[in-house]
């Protein structure tokens, strides 16, 4: 039998999580050569299959549910990104994850993850994307569960955030299915007004809550402390961000027909900004390695939701070229955070210092990702910043003023960030380079980053600007250094604006890690912060206490509704019987005036 | 019983072309329903001669009503109907009709009562009176398969009250004052709203002429059933299928043995008022369009108030007592809004809630057995020492919630897309709100339970047979969710029978 080959990417990696499962604690070698030949496999078919049109189909569940396959420019290009980091990021797990007794989990549920990455991708039907997407839920919460004792809790908060986004997307998907009578993406296409823009509304959070933005975010910063380090560069920091943006832009530019002037676009726009300006607040001031690098993941995601909320081409290219782009460095970065927390013991800044010397390659690829996040030319996260701010200018200055202090504030961040871990003194044990296996992925993906930025019409031409099409182009192409030299002008300002303002905090505050004190400190922003730190703005923390206070209401009815089967029936009963008892006393006379009232009303009724 | 079968054939070999394969459907129609009923009085006896052998004949007692169920398949999907028809008077016809819905409401209960059957040889050994427990859970079953097949009112009665004494009887299994109280409770509350719907039955009686319901639904196409009619249906349903107002003797019940709570809680006795429901409302009544949106909102209640009560209680079985109320819910809320895909959805639900309620009964009982206790707040890290329990718990738990690549997922959606389909956007969100919840009160056990600091060090693993029930439903719901179009390609030819003119 001849298994279509667009099977592969889905059954691969589901069957090596098989036989890593099957092959028990003993053999570790084992494990983790299936794991990495599988996604070898993986990715040698992703890119076999790379910008061919095909298509695979066959009845599912009925009523519309058809398991049909499509494979496009689009969902290639994204299945490839997926296989790359898969093989990367296994590849720094068998030396990061080699002292860990989860290691084995960890491989199945990151095989799982690539195939349910890989089948929600390449979905033609909505349902079997869904099915595909909502399953994510489960490795999810396994990869943060095995992290530690207590980690059940973040899991379970991760689980619940993105399980709730689910089901809105699955309301999302009823409401559209019945709308467009048909669950086939490629030809759905409705309007967005009535219940056509409640569909939008419910899909787009499903789409932004397995990205990240905000207000689905608030697990991202936990799980950083509490899970894998590997879990972190491959889902959140890239597989959530790619699958998600991807279904972002589907469900924007194919399903829904809306434009730059609908409520669509400014309702994307101001998620998008809100989410870059929180979460970079809250990245400023973290002393934790991990934890400020999770808030960056969180916080550009604003970026590409902005740009492809903006609706012009500028934007919705630089939106996925910055999806593209954040994925690499992102996960490089924690990749950085992993080589420091396995050789130095620890991510929290205050215990960390002069590493750049120890690890020079980890130094390095830092640096170049760093510079990256920040958009610093000529890295690859300039290119995708610029085209966003384009946009984002185009559609109104707020929106452009919202992203430059975003990238402000991520310079300082990031200023920060190198100058705690990777100067100043050390203290504590000496530290060695990170082994080959784990340098090997950040080496690649920095000189990707490089690549990316330098010869950026790589990307753009033969990957992002295809999957747009003429149409939604205008004819423009977006590759080569960018054309605005004011926005330039601004960008390059801002960054040496951040490295002033960290001059300024470092010898105002005399310690590197409170180089951003000053705004920490700052009159208003120190209490909402001091907020913030108490989780008041969590909106798992705010939900719990809303659900907690309905529970214990639902608890109140329930024990009313339980008292009258309980106590009300028993009394009355009792009362009943024991009044009835009553009348029979046994006295000859009761008995007799029963008798004779009794006769008198049979008579009068037969009478009248 | 012997002789219903001669005049029934006598009747109708007259008629009937291929008159083997007629005759042998009858049999095993009948075989269905009177192996477990009758056999159930063989139990007792069968101890004398040997423990094992009387497990064995209980067992195997459902197994025929499974594989008897599983045969009757194929003569239904090719379209055909099987009818036993026997003429009483008074209207009081013992009919058994077996089309797609019965079939797969049967094989869908009598998949679920086999494997709790299997796992109570591990279970209930360490108790007294097991000569009663078979005895009464084979006849409960027979039963079930009683109500499933029946084309009467009036059996349909008859088998609803043999279900009822038998769950009164093995919800008060352990003699205590407190759990006999808890069996009255229930009993009381099942029987009353039986006898109030017996009530709405003559009603019909009286309005068609006929307690059969191939007659009423011929004469009812004409003119609806009444609205009192049916009030006092619904009473019976709902209090059978422990939906609000009548729903506190679910977890009240939690006090039996754990076997028996997955029986009557999740996978049968809870069932039987939604099967009725689809059998009455769907195929053979025609009622006020008004009831498909009641009904819906009765059940949205219901799934809301139960799912907030399973965040409070701290009592496992209790827990997912309630989380079967709320889950019920759904199941009325496909049935009731009575779109294509709802009641394809709610049928499925049936099934998978069936399966995966069921493994969470049972991985419970495990986790109660080893530990002597039911609260949560004293349990923890039992994941360390009881792996393929939590696994399986955690496994049907995602069913239940509704998480693929689990069966519930496909059940789940089918239902939520069915209140779309009707356009009540309100009752979608309401739902979904219960579905959340839902997911929320399952970690809270699970994590409670299994994760987080050990508290039992000694806890270990159940008997062999009772670890291969739960692993088994497990692994069962993961299948249907992965083998999908089976199912659901059943459901799908039944949901065009029950709405179509067949």
């Amino acid at each position: 039998m001849m298994i279509d080959i667009m099977l592969l990417p889905i059954l691969i990696p589901v069957t090596a999580a098989i036989v890593v499962f099957l092959a028990g604690e003993k053999i570790r070698w084992a494990k983790e050569i299936v794991s990495l030949a599988a996604l070898l496999a993986n990715l040698f078919i992703a890119i076999k299959i790379f910008g061919q049109n095909l298509s695979f189909s066959v009845p599912w569940a009925g009523f519309g549910m058809e398991f049909v396959l499509r494979n496009y420019h689009f969902s290639s290009f994204i299945i490839s990104a997926v296989a790359v980091f898969g093989v990367l990021i296994t590849l720094y797990s068998t030396a990061s994850l080699r002292d860990k007794g989860y290691a084995g989990r960890f491989y199945i549920f990151l095989l799982i993850s690539v195939a349910f990455a890989n089948g929600a991708v390449l979905a033609d039907n909505l349902i079997l994307m869904l099915f595909f997407w909502e399953g994510l839920l489960i490795t999810l919460f396994g990869m943060i569960a095995i992290g530690g004792l207590r980690a059940y809790r973040t899991a379970t908060k991760a689980f619940v955030i993105v399980g709730l986004s689910d089901l809105c997307m699955m309301a999302g998907m009823a409401i559209a299915g019945k709308l467009a009578g048909t669950f086939t993406i490629s030809q759905i296409s409705l309007p967005l007004s009535g219940l056509g823009g409640l569909a939008f509304i419910f899909l787009i959070i499903g789409a932004m809550a397995k990205a990240g933005s905000m207000p689905f975010h608030s697990w991202i910063p936990d799980a950083a402390i509490d899970a894998p380090l590997p879990f972190m560069a491959i889902l959140p920091a890239a597989l959530e961000k790619l699958l998600g943006i991807y279904f972002l832009a589907r469900i924007s530019l194919d399903m829904f027909k809306a434009g730059p002037g609908s409520w669509a676009s400014m309702l994307l726009m101001i998620i998008g900004a809100v989410t870059i300006i929180f979460a970079v607040m809250m990245a400023l001031i973290q002393k934790d390695y991990k934890k400020l690098l999770s808030y960056h993941a969180i916080s550009q995601v604003g970026y590409m939701i902005l740009g492809i909320g903006t609706f012009v081409p500028a934007g919705i290219v630089g939106g996925l070229f910055h999806m593209i782009n954040h994925a690499m460095y992102k996960s490089c970065l924690f990749l950085t955070g992993g080589s420091v927390e396995k050789q130095a013991g620890t991510t929290n800044l205050e215990k960390l210092g002069g590493l750049a010397y120890k690890m020079p390659v980890t130094f390095i690829c830092f640096i170049i990702a760093a510079a990256s996040i920040s958009g610093v030319p000529p890295f690859n996260g300039f290119f995708s910043k610029e085209l966003v701010y384009d946009g984002a200018l185009e559609r109104g200055w707020i929106f452009y003023a919202a992203a430059v202090l975003g990238s402000f504030l991520t310079a300082a961040s990031f200023l920060k960030l190198g100058h705690a871990a990777y100067f100043g003194k050390r203290n504590g044990a000496p530290v060695k380079e990170a082994p080959i296996a784990m340098l090997v992925p950040m080496i690649v993906i920095a000189a990707a980053c490089i690549l990316f930025g330098v010869w950026n019409y790589l990307p753009l031409k033969y990957l992002i600007q295809p999957i747009l099409g003429a149409r939604i182009l205008e004819g423009h192409n977006f590759y080569g250094f960018p054309t605005n030299a004011m926005l330039v002008i601004v960008t390059i300002a801002v960054i040496l604006l951040a490295i002033i303002n960290h001059i300024y905090g470092v010898k105002r505050s005399g310690s590197a890690l409170k180089a951003a004190d000053h705004i920490h400190y700052a009159p208003v922003l120190s209490i909402i912060y001091e907020k913030a730190s108490k989780r008041h703005f969590d909106p798992y923390h705010i939900g719990r206490k809303i659900v907690g206070l309905f529970s214990r209401s639902m608890w109140a009815i329930d024990k009313a509704i339980d008292w009258i089967y309980n106590d009300a029936a028993p009394y009355l009963a009792y009362a009943v019987t024991g009044g009835i008892r009553r009348l029979h006393d046994g006295s000859y006379n009761t008995y007799i005036i029963w008798s004779l009232a009794g006769t008198i009303l049979v008579i009068t009724i037969l009478v009248r | 019983m012997i002789k219903i079968i001669r005049r029934s054939i006598q009747l109708r070999s007259g008629e009937c072309e291929g008159g083997w394969t007629w005759f042998m459907e009858n049999i095993i129609l009948l075989s269905i329903i009177f192996v477990p009923v009758a056999g159930a009085f063989l139990l007792p006896v069968l101890k004398n001669a040997s423990r094992t052998l009387r497990n064995g004949a209980a067992l195997s007692m459902v197994l025929i009503s499974l594989a008897g169920s599983c045969m009757l398949a194929p003569h239904v999907l090719a379209g055909n109907k099987i009818t036993v028809f026997k003429a009483f008077p008074l209207g009081l016809n013992f009919v058994l009709t077996a089309d797609l819905l019965a079939v797969f409401m049967a094989i869908a209960s009598s998949l679920v009562g086999a494997i709790i059957v299997l796992y109570s040889f591990g279970y209930i050994s360490h108790y007294k009176n097991q000569n009663e427990y078979y005895f009464l859970v084979v006849l409960f079953l027979g039963s079930m398969m009683g109500i499933i097949f029946s084309a009467n009112l009036i059996f349909i009665y008859l088998f609803w009250e043999m279900t009822a004494i038998a769950s009164w009887r093995l919800i008060g299994f352990f003699r205590t004052t407190r759990d006999v109280l808890r069996a009255d409770k229930a009993f009381l509350v099942t029987v009353f709203g039986a006898l109030v719907m017996l009530i709405g039955f003559i009603m019909i009686y009286q309005s068609t002429g006929s307690f059969d319901l191939a007659s009423i639904k011929e004469s009812c196409k004409t003119n609806p059933i009444s609205n009192i009619a049916v009030i006092l249906i619904l009473f019976g349903i709902l209090s059978k299928s422990a939906t609000l107002p009548f729903h506190t003797w679910l977890p009240d019940a939690g006090v039996a043995p754990s076997p028996v709570t997955a029986l009557l809680h999740a996978a049968v006795l809870v069932k039987i008022g939604v099967y009725v429901f689809a059998r009455l409302f769907i195929v053979t009544f025609t009622i006020l369009p008004v009831w498909h949106v009641v009904m819906p909102w009765i059940a949205a209640l219901s799934a809301l108030v139960s799912a907030g009560a399973a965040l409070v209680e701290t009592d496992m079985k209790r827990i997912i007592a309630y989380s079967t109320i709320s889950q019920i819910a759904f199941i009325f809320l496909g049935f009731a809004v009575g779109t294509e895909i709802g009641i394809a959805g709610a049928l499925l639900y049936i099934l998978m809630h069936g399966i995966a309620k069921g493994g969470l009964f049972l991985c419970a009982g495990i986790v109660e057995q080893n530990t002597k206790t039911k609260n949560i707040t004293e349990l923890g890290g039992l994941i360390a020492t009881m792996p393929i329990t939590a696994v399986s718990f955690l496994f049907c738990a995602f069913s239940v919630m509704g998480i693929p690549p689990f069966g519930g997922f496909f059940s789940k959606y089918m239902v939520i897309s069915g209140a779309a389909d009707s356009g009540q956007i309100l009752l979608m969100v309401t739902f979904l709100a219960g579905a959340i919840l839902t997911i929320l009160y399952l970690f809270r056990l699970f994590n409670k339970i299994f994760l987080g600091p050990r508290v039992f060090a000694g806890a270990k693993e159940g008997s062999r047979v009772m670890v291969f029930s739960v692993a088994l439903l497990a692994a069962i719901s993961l299948a249907a969710g992965i083998y999908i179009y089976y199912p659901s390609s059943f459901v799908q030819s039944a949901v065009k029978q029950m709405l179509g003119a067949g």
